[in-house]
């Protein structure tokens, strides 16, 4: 892997008021509730500030790489890893996300925002009966 | 079951869960933490410090393939992810002083509420939608 863009390296951008909204207030809620980034801000992404929901699930795969890197570092510290888990699935999901994101790049809105809302449901049943 | 078959499982499970998480705009950890607790046993703080590990790359990857295509803006995302992570850090500290548990069930009734209203939305416009 070399750069993330074959256009040279990407530069962070001031963002406008409501994105800087969504991204304290989805990093804070996904701290406070152990939930992941995505599930939070690719909502707020499209409902607030009117993203199309294929830029929405682009912009919030970006938006997880800072934010696992400062939660994995924290969380880590002490943790316990399990190597064998942790290796095999990056492996198969780092083959997946390779698929996974070429689908996303010629999704249609309507078949994303179908499969988002059930993701969505099946999250918040899971969070519901856990624990 | 043999050491081999079970790695195969969790190849296949990494597998599915970055092409999902590459679709959805998503880390994955909905996915990944109630799997390592319930199929192999990990416990969840270290299942949960394990998919942290696991996020980081398949977001990077996704992201690079999402950026190749030109599908997402690069700055605006992990600038938004910043932000989300100092958020996490903020939401991380409350959660030792607010009631995590109830926050967490009020935002799942939130969550189904949002999802109800997107599936029903997209059923009954479902008939101008088709092409």
């Amino acid at each position: 892997m070399t750069v993330l863009e074959p256009a040279g390296a990407p530069r962070l951008q001031r963002p406008t008021p409501k994105l800087v909204a969504i991204g304290v207030i989805g990093g804070l809620l996904s701290g406070l509730l152990g939930v992941g980034g995505g599930t939070i801000m690719v909502p707020l992404l499209v409902f607030w500030a009117g993203f199309a929901q294929r830029d929405a699930h682009a912009t919030s795969l970006g938006a997880i790489i800072p934010i696992s890197v400062v939660s994995a570092t924290t969380l880590a510290t002490g943790a316990h890893i399990d190597a064998r888990a942790a290796i095999l699935l990056s492996i198969g999901a780092i083959a997946g996300a390779r698929v996974g994101a070429g689908a996303l790049a010629r999704a249609d809105d309507r078949k994303l925002q179908w499969l988002f809302s059930t993701f969505l449901l099946a999250a918040a049943v899971l969070m519901l009966v856990q624990r | 079951m043999s050491a081999i078959a079970v790695g195969a499982g969790i190849l296949a499970f990494g597998l599915c869960t970055g092409m999902l998480s590459g679709v959805l705009g998503i880390g994955g950890g909905t996915f990944m933490v109630p799997f390592m607790v319930l199929a192999l046993g990990i416990g969840q703080h270290a299942a949960e410090a394990t998919s942290l590990l696991v996020v980081l790359p398949t977001s990077v990857v996704a992201t690079v393939v999402l950026a190749r295509r030109g599908a997402v803006d690069v700055g605006r995302a992990l600038s938004l992810g910043l932000l989300g992570a100092a958020g996490g850090v903020g939401g991380a500290l409350l959660a030792l002083a607010l009631p995590a548990d109830t926050l967490r069930r009020l935002f799942a009734v939130f969550m189904l509420v949002v999802s109800g209203r997107m599936l029903l939305r997209l059923w009954r416009t479902r008939a101008e939608a088709t092409p």
